[in-house]
């Protein structure tokens, strides 16, 4: 109820959540086609493949015509429709907040609200629970997965208060997140991943083998790919770390590689653990994140 | 350890680094703040990337100060020595003579100090840290070598005495101080004994013939230390030599000045020198000359005459490291008027058939202001209305016998310094020139001697002679000579104990002219006439020269003043005339002498200035003949009696130095160390100074390369 009032109390709020709700709308309605469809297999009336009868499974799934015609006892397996629970884990750090110096490109912030208003719509459209989890160095918090669609509502909320503060430890949250998320669910990581901690795919590792299906949204500004700042500049950190003074073209081809390295370490370790790697520029027209994110999943076969 | 600089001024050179300082205030730039998400990226990135060398612009900044003072260091000449304390070789109380050589090729200067100032720098920092309860004493070396201080325990007494010291301009004399050193050494009962030699080893100072003879067991130690290792500059010229004359016979009287110049260097030829006359502090004239290596051009400058004023004049060089022998002092008192009394013995109404027709105009050919000889023509029966001392000389012309009384008037004039020149002829009255003038004339005329009509006439010997007369008459003059006929002539016979010169000859061996002298004066007596009538020699070109420079000649002894070139230290002896006996010196530091006479002789040994020395006597007589007084002005009444100059020895100048080996010959090897101004002394007989100019320069080629490959990194 609280959270209803700040909704329509705040303008500021309510104009945002509109916006959000009107950009995520847009775009998936004008992407979406088809069925978004679970992986895991289930009770549902598709059946999907025959398996060897071990005992402790349920006699009503055993074909009884195969086993006539094979003398072997089959159990049917069916895929599942899903009800798929899917948490959004939300950067809201501080290097978060970053502003780009282009005016025309949206802010990393901005950018990550909208792609999270519009996979949220796009789960809440297809019937499956979405679920938003906003951390820095720990949960700050954490909205259930829920299906209504009402509970869109919620979401964008979340969204439109959020003010990014404090310092990436995604190793912790992940930590602490993996008791609570659902088993067989889906996890939706959207984070810039500026973080200094370096055993964050043990930990993405771990998420993996919960069984869940997690996808990574690796979100930057372009100023942070490319470093285009001139002249003597004294860079204040967005999170904890001292200020610097320097002029940036003496380290900007060794920061563009640092940088480089780093979405090359992501991806490699994705790809090796089976996680959906995205990485967005700001730049990078929403639209077009989304449709490759779609594309993608449809290549693979996860419809 | 020790650290110098040869030219300290060139640190200032390091103020330069205020130029980049300004020129990176002005150019830098405005920061600008930004908020960042990757800082720790942007740190990692500056760690790892390879321009991470890559300077700001305060490093860069920091590199060219660096190369700045690197470069002012290194113009400053600095030189780094390994020892800064004084090995004396023992730690006890010590005696030592410190030898400072306060020659003048010590003021050569390097960077506006000289050798010298150095020396004696090095002498008071050694003074100081002599062990305690040592005694010193300090000879100076120049010639003559003098005690300056006697052997004493106190410091201040050798820094009170040498702070406003300077080089003298004497040469250098070591072995004389050693000598010096080794008996103020024997004063003293110290055991350890040590002679400590400032110098810079020129070689001229260190003659073997003045060294004492030292054993090669004696106990004492030589120090000597180098200052003209320090030489960077060289002393490239001197000017050696000035002779001065006046031209002989010209329309207007001409001073020449000789100038000898010597180039001191070794290996570079002089290209150029710029060489000047200054008279009475003037510029006159400037030549540039060439000399080859190591050896002298000579140069002549021309002046007019003005006046009969004497004239002081110096030459001048173009500067070089050592000041002192770019300068030589000259002076010259040009040939006075001399008063001749002319007596014609054969006059003649017909102006041209009298005996002192050509003589008259021989000795005044052009105007009387031009010509220093004043002739005054007299008659023998003139004669007696003359003053003789208001003459410097007199010519008797075919004169056939004095007035009575007057041979003693002429000899009187003659003992008192007069110059009487005798022509004879057919007047004259052998008997009485015999008899009358016995005291002066040296031979006794004897008869005329006639050529026959057919035989050649006589002729003179002709022969280069140094007679200070003939010794002009060269060559063409010589032949020109050889034409000269003589028709008649008096044969004449030696007095007894006479002394007489013949300085010509007949070529037959018959005297030609007899040259005597006789109390202060001269006699010259010329056996032919001085007209036309005996011989053919007064229409000869070479006749007024001859005859001009007899007579000049004969009244030198009267009429000329005094004119000495004197080296540094060489005493002035000076007799001069009966009636006067005070005389005066001015020193060219303007210091008036009236020094002590001794039989109306003096001599003046304070001659260690270099420069113009005046005289002046006084007429007056004064009964303190042997005071030594410094009169602040000239008395009364006194007249110029001339000058000397005093020069600096040119040998002093000549920089080759005296090696290790040399000196090891000339002292105990086993005793001697060597040692270069920069450091005090180092027993093991090496050089441990290092100048470090080149490390220096290297450091400022790096700096800027090193600055060069930044910015180019950049």
């Amino acid at each position: 109820m609280n959270k209803n009032k700040a909704i329509e109390s705040d303008p500021e709020v309510l104009s945002r959540i509109a916006s959000l709700n009107i950009v995520a709308t847009k775009l998936v309605e004008g992407l979406l086609s088809g069925h978004h469809r679970s992986r895991h297999t289930g009770s549902s009336v598709e059946f999907a493949d025959y398996k060897n009868y071990t005992p402790g499974d349920e006699t009503k799934h055993i074909d009884w015509k195969v086993a006539a015609k094979t003398n072997k006892l089959q159990i049917k397996q069916f895929e599942q429709s899903t009800n798929l629970k899917a948490t959004i884990l939300l950067d809201a750090s501080g290097s978060m907040g970053y502003e780009s110096s282009n005016p025309k490109t949206m802010s990393k912030m901005d950018y990550a609200r909208t792609l999270v208003a519009s996979l949220s719509y796009l789960f809440l459209k297809q019937f499956d629970a979405v679920g938003l989890s906003l951390f820095n160095e720990s949960l700050i918090s954490h909205v259930p997965p829920r299906s209504k669609p009402t509970h869109f509502k919620h979401i964008l909320h979340e969204l439109a208060v959020l003010s990014p503060n404090g310092v990436t430890k995604l190793e912790n949250v992940i930590e602490s997140m993996v008791e609570r998320l659902p088993g067989r669910g889906m996890l939706i990581l959207v984070s810039d991943f500026l973080t200094k901690e370096t055993g964050v795919e043990k930990k993405l590792k771990l998420l993996v083998s919960r069984g869940l299906e997690v996808i990574l949204f690796h979100i930057l500004d372009s100023d942070e790919v490319s470093l285009p700042f001139n002249g003597d500049v004294v860079f204040e950190s967005l999170e904890d770390d001292s200020s610097i003074e320097l002029d940036p073209a003496n380290i900007r081809e060794a920061y563009q590689r640092s940088i480089q390295e780093q979405i090359k370490y992501y991806r490699s370790h994705c790809s090796k653990l089976g996680i959906d790697y995205i990485f967005l520029d700001t730049s990078t027209p929403l639209e077009q994140g989304l449709t490759y994110f779609l594309l993608q999943r449809k290549n693979l076969g996860k419809h | 350890m020790n650290f110098n600089f040869l030219s300290p001024l060139y640190l200032i050179g390091a103020l330069g680094i205020a130029a980049p300082v300004l020129i990176h205030l002005m150019t830098r730039r405005k920061k600008k703040h930004q908020r960042f998400s990757a800082i720790y990226l942007l740190l990692q990135s500056k760690n790892r990337s390879i321009k991470q060398s890559k300077p700001n612009k305060k490093f860069l900044l920091f590199i060219r100060c660096l190369a700045i003072i690197f470069l002012s260091l290194a113009m400053a000449n600095p030189i780094f020595s390994i020892s800064d304390s004084v090995n004396l070789g023992t730690k006890g109380p010590i005696a030592i003579v410190f030898i400072l050589d306060d020659s003048y090729s010590m003021a050569t200067q390097i960077n506006q100090k000289s050798y010298y100032t150095r020396a004696v720098k090095a002498l008071l920092d050694t003074n100081k840290s002599l062990p305690a309860k040592s005694t010193y004493s300090i000879v100076l070396a120049s010639s003559p070598s003098r005690v300056l201080q006697q052997w004493t325990t106190v410091p201040e007494k050798a820094k009170n005495l040498l702070k406003s010291s300077q080089p003298s301009s004497r040469t250098t004399d070591i072995g004389a101080a050693i000598k010096k050193s080794l008996l103020l050494l024997d004063e003293i009962p110290q055991k350890n004994k040590l002679i400590y030699i400032l110098t810079d080893r020129d070689k001229n100072g260190w003659d073997k013939k003045e060294f004492p003879p030292i054993k090669e067991t004696t106990p004492h130690t030589f120090n000597i230390v180098d200052f003209s290792k320090m030489q960077r500059g060289i002393n490239k010229a001197a000017v050696e030599r000035t002779e001065v004359q006046q031209e002989f016979l010209s329309s207007s009287p001409v001073i020449k000045v000789k100038v000898k110049t010597i180039n001191l260097s070794q290996s570079k030829p002089i290209r150029k020198l710029k060489v000047s006359l200054w008279i009475n502090g003037k510029k006159q004239t400037e030549d540039n000359l060439d000399i080859p290596i190591n050896s002298s051009t000579s140069t002549e400058f021309s002046f007019p005459l003005q006046g009969n004023n004497s004239i002081s004049g110096e030459i001048r060089i173009e500067d070089d490291s050592l000041l002192k022998d770019n300068l030589r002092f000259f002076s010259y008192q040009p040939d006075r008027t001399i008063k001749t009394l002319v007596v014609d013995g054969d006059p003649n109404t017909v102006e041209h058939q009298s005996e002192t027709f050509y003589l008259e105009r021989a000795l005044n050919p052009f105007t009387s202001s031009l010509s220093n000889i004043e002739p005054t023509l007299s008659t023998l029966a003139e004669f007696p209305k003359h003053n003789l001392f208001d003459y410097s000389v007199i010519i008797l012309c075919n004169a056939n016998k004095l007035p009575l009384g007057y041979e003693q008037e002429l000899e009187k004039f003659v003992l008192r310094g007069g110059a009487l020149f005798i022509t004879l002829g057919n007047q004259v009255d052998a008997k009485f020139y015999n008899e009358k003038l016995g005291n002066i004339l040296p031979v006794l005329l004897k008869s005329v001697h006639q050529v026959a009509m057919n035989d050649e006439p006589l002729q003179l010997l002709i022969k280069p002679s140094k007679h200070p007369v003939l010794n002009i008459f060269e060559e063409q003059t010589l032949e020109e000579m050889k034409s000269i006929e003589f028709y008649s002539i008096y044969s004449v016979v030696d007095r007894e104990d006479s002394k007489f010169t013949t300085p010509i000859v007949f070529s037959n061996g018959l005297p030609a002219l007899i040259e005597s002298t006789s109390g202060k004066g001269k006699v010259i007596l010329f056996v032919s006439t001085i007209d036309r009538d005996w011989n053919n020699f007064p229409i000869q070109p070479t006749f007024l020269p001859w005859i001009q420079r007899w007579i000049k000649y004969s009244a030198r002894g009267l009429d000329s003043l005094i004119q000495k070139e004197l080296l540094v230290g060489e005493s002035f002896n000076w007799r001069f005339s009966p009636e006067n006996n005070k005389a005066f010196i001015v020193t060219p530091g303007g210091k008036i002498i009236a020094p002590p006479s001794v039989d109306r002789n003096i001599i003046f040994k304070d001659t260690y200035m270099p420069g113009i020395y005046q005289l002046y006597q006084n007429a007056r007589t004064s009964n303190s003949k042997s005071e030594t007084s410094l009169p602040t002005s000239l008395p009364h009444g006194v007249e110029p009696a001339g000058s000397f100059t005093v020069n600096i020895d040119p040998k002093e100048s000549i920089s080759i130095k005296i090696s290790d080996e040399e000196i090891n010959n000339l002292l105990p090897k086993e005793n001697v160390i060597l040692s270069s101004g920069y450091q005090k002394a180092i027993p093991n007989k090496t050089n441990k100074d290092f100048p470090l100019f080149t490390y220096f320069m290297v450091l400022v080629v790096v700096m800027l390369l090193f600055e060069g490959w930044l910015v180019r990194k950049e």
